[in-house]
């Protein structure tokens, strides 16, 4: 009986989830309308710091991470491709593996976790300061003020910190090559050319503003979620980093499909 | 300016506020006079910032009617309460101040965003209303993190000032400061009613403030307003709640020496 209990309690809570997650896209559509209306509204000053804070200073963890990955990646391909006498081949997975998938995906959760969760604690901490009331009682809409220019910066940093981190994941790819694979970087690059081709960058880059969207969504709404206590701000940025990891892969999932079905 | 100018600052008329199954205010009726000190006083818990917030629209109400000024009250997000926002200044408990901008620029934040003032006016606004409360124009340059109970509770009732309204909410000005600093803040909402006119609506559990600068005081109890009038009226109040508030230990004080 209990666990009927607790998966009818998990139901209610998945609904109340999706429920706040379009409240928010909603009054997110509504706040950008109001901007575009009256583009002097748009909080710059807080755009340009969270564009430095999300996007800048991310570059170097961003960068050491993908370009990690892109070793491995060449390395285990390297491992193995070569009991088949497959090495050029390796070439080819990493540039695949990289521009479609992994680039996008890896910094997507590394900004979740970076970006997100800052996010939700610095919204959480304002919430129970109760900044945000204050806000709303001069007649400011949060939504505008505060979360408009944090979602903006993370839309437009993701793609980029996405083409930054795939460039660094194919460089480790090739670094591998020459020294565990003895493929000059010549070699590397003109098979890369073969392998890869504009659309396997395109259908990469493509998801990066979606996901950007859902993470700054989720951040952003389990911030304000936050009730008065200590405890409540850390499981609401816990929750919010696995939420926005699980959304990431989630959307990376449904993309996959979508490109198949339409032969990208 | 004062066209018709209503006589009630604040009128609440059968307010119902509720959380889920839970009715907090119940059928609440509350008319605060234009330029007086109310206070509000109840129980912990019993809803005093809830009608406080209910009033300044950040929580929904199940039923009841809420005029501040004249103008009636939605949803905060509401055009209308936006428009009545630049009426009001509201002293958090905490003082809510944002914790990213400093003193001066957290007092002159609804200058910046209701009006068009040059830099300099502003910093000028900024220094008058700091003199206003006591703070000296160099603590203007400190954030919010580097001040004390006292110093926060000023700045944020400078910034609630800022826009000269007619009407000042303040949710425990005293809490959290030492007598000193209680009855100086005390004195400042006194001296700052009479000379700009403010009508003050004040959540306190301070008995000393409430005898001090309260012009009437209001008890809610069990959701209700249960008593309202002034200081001595309300210690010979009959309800069984407002005695036991007025006539336990720690409000001896209050009552004249039987000596």
């Amino acid at each position: 009986m209990a666990k009927v209990n607790d998966i009818g309690r998990s139901a209610v809570g998945a609904r109340e989830d999706v429920s706040v997650f379009l409240q928010m896209l909603g009054s997110l559509f509504l706040a950008l309308a109001g901007v575009l209306r009256r583009p002097r509204s748009l909080r710059l000053t807080s755009l340009v710091y969270q564009l430095y804070r999300v996007g800048w200073q991310a570059i170097p963890i961003v960068v050491l991470i993908t370009f990690l990955i892109g070793a491995i990646i060449a390395q285990q391909g390297f491992f193995h491709f070569r009991k088949f006498g497959a090495d050029s081949y390796v070439v080819d997975m990493v540039g695949i593996l990289v521009l479609r998938e992994l680039g996008v995906l890896i910094v997507a959760i590394m900004v979740a976790g970076r970006s997100g969760s800052a996010y939700t604690a610095e919204l959480g901490s304002m919430k129970m300061r109760e900044e945000i009331d204050a806000l709303s009682t001069m007649g400011l809409d949060p939504v505008e003020v505060l979360i408009l220019p944090r979602i903006i910066a993370l839309v437009c940093a993701l793609p980029i910190l996405s083409f930054i981190g795939s460039m660094a994941a194919l460089y480790g790819g090739g670094l591998v090559a020459q020294i565990y694979g003895d493929m000059g970087p010549a070699i590397y690059i003109a098979r890369l050319h073969d392998a890869v081709s504009v659309t396997s960058f395109k259908v990469g880059i493509i998801k990066a503003p979606f996901m950007a969207l859902a993470i700054g969504i989720v951040a952003c709404s389990e911030g304000l979620r936050v009730k008065g206590s200590a405890e409540s701000l850390g499981k609401q940025t816990t929750t919010s980093v696995v939420k926005s990891i699980f959304l990431v892969i989630v959307l990376d999932g449904l993309f996959a499909v979508f490109f198949a079905s339409i032969g990208m | 300016m004062q066209q018709a100018a209503p006589q009630f600052a604040i009128r609440v008329s059968d307010l119902v506020v509720g959380f889920g199954r839970q009715v907090v205010i119940d059928h609440l009726s509350l008319h605060v006079r234009r330029g007086e000190i109310l206070g509000l006083v109840g129980a912990s818990g019993g809803g005093k910032t809830v009608l406080m917030r209910t009033i300044i629209g950040l929580i929904p109400r199940r039923s009841g009617e809420i005029e501040v000024m004249g103008a009636a009250i939605g949803r905060s997000e509401d055009r209308s309460t936006q428009n009545a926002a630049g009426r009001w200044g509201i002293l958090f408990q905490q003082g809510a101040l944002f914790s990213s901008l400093t003193v001066r620029q957290n007092i002159q934040f609804p200058l910046r965003e209701n009006l068009v003032l040059s830099e300099a006016l502003m910093d000028e606004i900024a220094t008058a209303k700091l003199e206003m409360v006591g703070l000296l124009p160099e603590d203007g340059d400190k954030f919010p993190s580097e001040l004390s109970g006292g110093m926060t509770k000023r700045v944020a009732l400078a910034r609630a000032l800022a826009l000269d309204p007619a009407i000042v909410f303040l949710d425990e000005p005293t809490s959290g400061l030492d007598p000193i600093a209680a009855g100086d803040f005390d004195a400042l909402i006194k001296t700052l009613q009479k000379t700009l006119g403010l009508t003050v609506f004040m959540v306190t559990h301070d008995l000393a403030s409430l005898n001090t600068v309260c012009d009437r005081v209001a008890a809610l109890a069990d959701g209700k307003i249960v008593a309202i009038g002034p200081m001595r009226e309300l210690l010979q109040s009959e309800h069984p709640w407002v005695r036991a508030y007025f006539h336990g230990k720690r409000s001896l004080m209050l009552q004249p020496k039987a000596s």
